[in-house]
């Protein structure tokens, strides 16, 4: 700590190449951290395009066309899906309306969860649905709209199906634009069977969860081939398939863009180490001097290399703070433009500072300790018959 | 008569040879020196340009080790200490003075000045009370806080001998300390050496080419070529540097002195 006040009168000795020195590795570190940023702030845009890994499966001539409901068996065989679960319009209209005025589907409540987990809706409740055979998921904006209380009966009167049917609200999907009223099948099905007629035997959409993103496309033809020549041949779709392809090319982007940070580093340490050995050698006089006084080896070699290290630790600060304002400054932007939206996904996380710190230390320790440890190393009357 | 401390020499150098290799060639910058100088003394080392001067000052201040032979300072066999024991060594025992001042251009004298008390466990407070101390002594107290560059040359040069006389070491050693000065400076530096030795008992040895040297020290060892000149050369070099310095009129008392000691 003695050395503290040498150390920081050394940094300051040529004021513009320290400025320089210290500039070229805050930029570099500015540089890192917007690149380390790109591959998370791009996952986070594909997700908010396609946090979908789902697809959804219905008859080839049209939604209002039925597929028979064994054939979700099938699908759920399919390699890489995850999940699958049939929907069946049940065309609902409550008490006066006398019309349909939110979208009711029967579905299986022990696959839907599964296929929707990015849906928020309470685990416990999501177990009620399955417990309780009368048991209903509605969306928040249906709730608010009808004012409607969890625990609450409502009746639904299909515009489909000749039954009228009665239900017990047991969760609730909690976002504000969710407009589902989700009940069970088994319940449609039992209630048709007591009217003497056949059971639910038809799927209306299916919708399907994949293990990954990457794997949509595939099930999507495996699906559809899977039905060819059938009575119901089937058409799948998601609006974000085309993302699919996206994700594969984004891998070689990372790759990239890590190379890229590579090089820049690497290009930076040989700058600064040039600079720092210009400082060595113009210094050699006084080094050997001092070390003829009887200051040994270590200390020399440790005031030097913490000389790097100051400058590169304020370059660093100085890089990161920077990059947080570039991207704070995106966000706020992104803030005021719907079109700007997703620039606000790049976000300087604590690990990407973190590694910015670090490259910065890493990068002043590398290009100091060369010339540092050669000025240290060298024998006293070498330097002394070399400087004088 | 002298008490027996007083006659041990210090400084004990026993047929010391030093060679630089230089590509294929071997320079031999000292053959076969032998000497010795007693506590309490100032020297000088003169002779020509090359003739070994610095090699033998950098010898005698544990900056350098012999090829041959071995030295001893106050009874310590340099050549037993590790590069680390002797730069230890070095900063306790000796002060040394460099032509060039070599003061370091970002530290203000007295930074500077207590530059080598960085080594010792002295509060910061105690370093700089001693950094000025010493200052006084050099006659510069009232520069303590310049920086080199606002200094003259011989300001400079005593900012320097306070560095070195700052850890209060037994042995000074400078390597032509007025080689840079006009003659107005220069004998004020050898006048301040030569006080340094009479008030503070410091033992002082001085590479030079300047003949005035002459004056002020008690002894002058003449090198050429390597060699350590003794008996009647060493007079008659004595004799020539008298000469140049303006006729032997002026020379010091107890100056040339047969043989190897002083
Ligand atoms: N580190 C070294 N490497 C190689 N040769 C050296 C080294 N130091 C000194 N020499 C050589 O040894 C010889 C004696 O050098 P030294 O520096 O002792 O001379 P000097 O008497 O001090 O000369 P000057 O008056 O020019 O300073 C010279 O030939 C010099 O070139
Ligand atoms: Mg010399």
């Amino acid at each position: 700590m003695k050395y503290a006040h040498l150390v920081w009168k050394n940094l300051w000795r040529n004021k513009l190449r320290t400025a320089m020195t210290g500039g070229a590795i805050m930029l570099a570190v500015v540089l890192v951290c917007l690149l380390l940023t790109m591959p998370a702030g791009m996952d986070a845009m594909l997700n908010d395009f396609a946090n979908n890994t789902r697809l959804t499966v219905h008859n080839k001539a049209g939604i209002v066309y039925s597929m028979p409901y064994s054939f979700v068996r099938k699908v759920r065989q399919v390699d890489g899906v995850a999940a699958a679960v049939a929907w069946v319009w049940f065309g609902g209209a409550f008490e006066e309306d006398g019309r349909v005025t939110f979208p009711n589907f029967a579905v299986e409540a022990e696959q839907i969860g599964a296929v929707f987990p990015d849906y928020p809706i309470k685990p416990e409740q999501l177990a009620d649905f399955q417990r309780y055979r009368d048991g209903a998921i509605v969306g928040r904006q249906v709730m608010n709209k009808y004012g409607w209380k969890i625990g609450e009966r409502v009746t639904l009167k299909s515009t489909v199906w000749p039954v009228d049917l009665d239900f017990r609200i047991v969760g609730v999907i909690d976002n504000d634009r969710a407009p589902h009223f989700w009940f069970n099948r088994e319940y449609l099905d039992q209630a048709l069977r007591e009217k003497g007629r056949n059971g639910l035997g038809i799927a209306g959409t299916i919708w399907v969860r994949a293990t990954d993103p990457r794997q949509v496309g595939s099930i999507m033809r495996k699906v559809d081939e899977m039905s060819r020549n059938s009575e119901a041949e089937t058409s799948s779709e998601t609006e974000k398939s085309f993302f699919s392809n996206f994700f594969g090319s984004l891998q070689g982007l990372v790759t990239i863009i890590l190379i890229v940070t590579g090089l820049v580093s690497l290009c930076i340490v040989f700058i600064a180490a040039n600079t720092a050995s210009m400082g060595v050698r113009e210094r050699a006089g006084e080094i050997a001097v001092m070390k003829a006084i009887g200051f040994p080896r270590r200390v020399i070699f440790g005031t030097l290399l913490a000389e790097a290290a100051l400058l590169s630790i304020f370059a660093g600060v100085a890089g990161v703070l920077l990059a947080l304002g570039l991207t704070g400054a995106l966000k706020a932007a992104a803030g005021f433009s719907e079109m700007l939206g997703p620039l606000g996904n790049f976000i300087v996380t604590p690990f990407v500072v973190v590694q910015g710190l670090f490259l910065s230390l890493f990068v002043g320790m590398l290009a100091g300790v060369v010339p540092s440890f050669g000025a240290a190393r060298k024998s006293v009357v070498q330097s002394l018959h070399e400087v004088f | 008569m002298e008490p027996v401390a007083a006659r041990e020499p210090l400084i004990q150098i026993l047929s010391v040879s030093r060679r630089y290799v230089r590509g294929v060639d071997e320079v031999h910058a000292l053959e076969n020196v032998s000497l010795s100088i007693a506590a309490g003394r100032f020297v000088a080392f003169m002779g020509p340009s090359g003739s070994g001067k610095s090699t033998l000052m950098n010898l005698v201040s544990g900056i350098d080790r012999p090829s041959e032979g071995e030295v001893l300072v106050a009874g310590q066999s340099l050549g037993e200490l590790d590069e680390d024991e002797l730069a230890e060594w070095r900063a306790r025992h000796v002060g040394l003075i460099f032509q060039f001042f070599n003061l370091i251009p970002v530290l203000d004298a007295r930074d500077n000045v207590a530059l080598p008390l960085l080594l010792t466990d002295l509060a910061k407070s105690e370093r700089l009370r001693r950094a000025e101390t010493a200052l006084r002594v050099v006659g510069l107290e009232e520069r303590t806080d310049h920086y080199p560059r606002t200094l003259s040359g011989g300001e400079q040069q005593r900012v320097a001998i306070a560095r070195a006389i700052v850890t209060d070491p037994d042995l000074i050693v400078a390597d032509e300390p007025t080689g840079d000065l006009d003659a107005r400076n220069a004998e004020a530096i050898l006048e301040l050496l030569r006080r340094l030795k009479n008030d503070f008992g410091k033992t002082i040895i001085m590479v030079t080419h300047d003949p005035r040297a002459l004056r002020f020290v008690d002894h002058a060892f003449h090198l050429d070529k390597g060699l350590l000149l003794e008996g009647e050369d060493a007079e008659r070099a004595d004799r020539a540097v008298q000469l140049a310095a303006g006729g032997g009129l002026l020379s010091a008392a107890g100056a040339a002195r047969p043989g190897g000691a002083a």
